[in-house]
């Protein structure tokens, strides 16, 4: 198929469609509304599932039951509707019901701005809900990537039997650009689900039950074993990133989303004056790409942290780092879009404080 | 031109983008921008521009709201229907709901007075062909009880536009102006760059002011 012309939240909802969604459940909030509204129309039309739930617990709370019974579920909000959700995404996780967030992020905290902002990289990637679990996140830079990751998500989601968040924000989901829906990504068909509970225990022989409760302690902790062995082959299977012009650079930046495509123009701008700077572009923020740190070259003597926060991705740039590198940072909040100009600044200010 | 113009359309078809142009190179006195659906990317965004032009932006009665979502509309936005001698252009906002925002002023209408354009880009999905921009047309007529009477051609895939994308555009457009009898007015592109073919209406170069700003 060519291109279309499309806004990032229709971009958004059209992928889900095209990934196999079965069915949504989510309740409006500013900057994303454009998403269930697309959907609103469009599953019907594929004779799919629309439902706009009374609440953000209702939705999140549908998205447990309906993946529970073995469909592929979506729901999206932003920042604070997401904090709605993570009691259900902690019992989505723990007990291995798969499905897609989409969380199109704006300014925080409580209520905060309508925004863009990235200032939930520690609720996406921390959990939010209680317990030993992780959710599976990845935080594209554009609509064709946004598009590309959204369809394999719902496969992703159903392989690893859990929940998989895509960590958007109020640019990417308002933005318009041209996108191929139909380029190849890694969809599979709906796996047969032997775990789901359909209603058909009788045929079956036994009940299948959804729970995340463990009574006995012993159990509990083989379950978060268990768990933990695929969280594990998570963070084997699932890091990416990109790297840019890293090969000779001196100065690294570590930037995800709509902050990696300023920095891109950030750095074109640099270059042109002769300052080698690169960046490490994390696509997986969870699992956080460790590998992409492991062979930086020689020239590297810095890491700086881009965000549009003030500072959440860095404490794993912290963790990963081990003291290699000097670390620097800087970020913007509350909704404030940084301009190229002033990352671009912010890295001759540190080489004006080297010499 | 006559003396109102309101641009309707589907949202992401350049609405905002041609009312600005359009303000800016007739010299209008006043551009209201009555988007209360989406406060990402519409008009008022482009206050500065529009003030160094001498166009009076109505937007928010709440000062310092660009950021907000709250539908609040200036009063101010119905002057140019009582006062004869002001000529204005209205953004409207995405699609029917979008258009709804026009029935608070249908008393005042005077049919002579206003043209109803409808920005149509063929690179949105939802407006790619004959039937989706009749029902479109018929849909927003009936929300904002006006006629539409111009279509403009806006078709682009933004800065991966070439000629051939307008030409397609021209061709579904002609479909849709040969069944409704609606002229197409206004055939757009990016300022960067000329088509050299023939076209139905007014060759429109557009700066992007709301997308850079």
């Amino acid at each position: 198929m060519a291109k279309v012309l499309m806004k990032g939240n229709e971009a958004m909802a059209l992928a889900a469609i095209k990934g196999g969604c079965d069915a949504f459940f989510g309740y409006p909030i500013t900057p994303q509304n454009e998403l269930p509204e697309y959907l609103s129309k469009h599953m019907k039309e594929n004779g799919r599932v629309f439902v706009q739930a009374e609440s953000e617990v209702a939705a999140i709370n549908m998205v447990y039951g309906a993946g529970g019974s073995g469909a592929r579920v979506l729901t999206s909000s932003s920042s604070p509707g997401i904090a709605l959700k993570q009691e259900g995404i902690s019992y989505l996780a723990g007990s291995e019901v798969p499905c897609v967030i989409i969380n199109v992020m704006r300014g925080g905290p409580g209520l905060g701005g309508i925004q863009p902002a990235q200032s939930d990289y520690m609720q996406i990637t921390r959990g939010g809900g209680n317990g030993d679990y992780h959710t599976l996140a990845f935080a594209p830079e554009n609509l064709q990537e946004t598009v590309d990751i959204i369809k394999e998500s719902f496969t992703l989601a159903d392989e690893y039997r859990n929940p998989v968040m895509i960590a958007a924000d109020g640019l990417l989901g308002q933005m318009m650009e041209p996108v191929d829906l139909e380029r190849s990504s890694n969809v599979k068909e709906a796996p047969l689900k032997p775990w789901a509970a359909t209603g058909e225990s009788g045929k079956r022989g036994h009940r299948n039950k959804i729970v995340s409760l463990f009574l006995d302690p012993n159990d509990l902790e083989d379950h978060n074993l268990k768990l933990q062995k695929k969280y594990n082959r998570m963070i084997d299977e699932q890091q990416r990133f990109e790297m840019i012009h890293t090969e000779d650079a001196e100065i690294v930046f570590v930037a995800y989303g709509s902050m990696a495509r300023i920095a891109r123009s950030a750095i074109e701008t640099l270059r042109e004056k002769g300052i080698k700077v690169g960046m490490i572009r994390p696509i997986s923020i969870w699992p956080f790409p460790e590998k992409a740190f492991e062979n930086l070259p020689k020239s590297v003597h810095t890491l700086l942290t881009l965000e549009m926060s003030l500072g959440q991705m860095i404490e794993d740039v912290k963790i990963v780092n081990q003291g290699r590198y000097k670390l620097d940072f800087f970020g913007r909040t509350g909704g404030v879009v940084p301009e190229p100009e002033e990352i671009v600044e912010k890295v001759l200010a540190m080489k004006e404080g080297a010499n | 031109m006559k003396r109102i113009t309101i641009i309707t359309g589907h949202y992401g078809s350049g609405k905002s983008e041609i009312a600005i142009n359009l303000a800016i190179s007739h010299s209008l006195d006043m551009l209201i921008d009555l988007d209360v659906v989406n406060p990402y990317f519409r008009s008022r965004s482009a206050h500065g521009v529009l003030k160094a032009h001498g166009v009076e932006l109505i937007g928010s009665t709440l000062d310092k709201s660009s950021g907000s979502d709250l539908p609040y509309i200036s009063s101010k936005g119905r002057m140019p229907f009582v006062k004869k001698d002001v000529r204005a252009i209205y953004d409207l906002a995405g699609s029917v709901s979008g258009a709804k925002v026009m029935m608070q002023y249908n008393d005042y209408v005077d049919k002579e007075d206003y043209d109803l354009f409808l920005s149509v880009n063929v690179y949105r999905p939802e407006t790619a062909e004959k039937e989706a921009i009749m029902h479109t047309i018929a849909m927003i007529e009936g929300a904002s009880q006006m006629t539409v009477t111009g279509l403009i051609n806006n078709a682009n895939l933004m800065n991966e536009t070439k000629e051939a994308h307008l030409l397609h555009g021209q061709r579904v457009l002609k479909e849709v102006s040969e069944a409704l009898n609606i002229p197409i007015v206004y055939t757009c592109h990016d300022r960067s760059w000329t088509p050299k073919q023939a076209y139905e209406g007014e060759l429109f170069p557009l700066t992007l002011y709301v997308k850079s700003g």
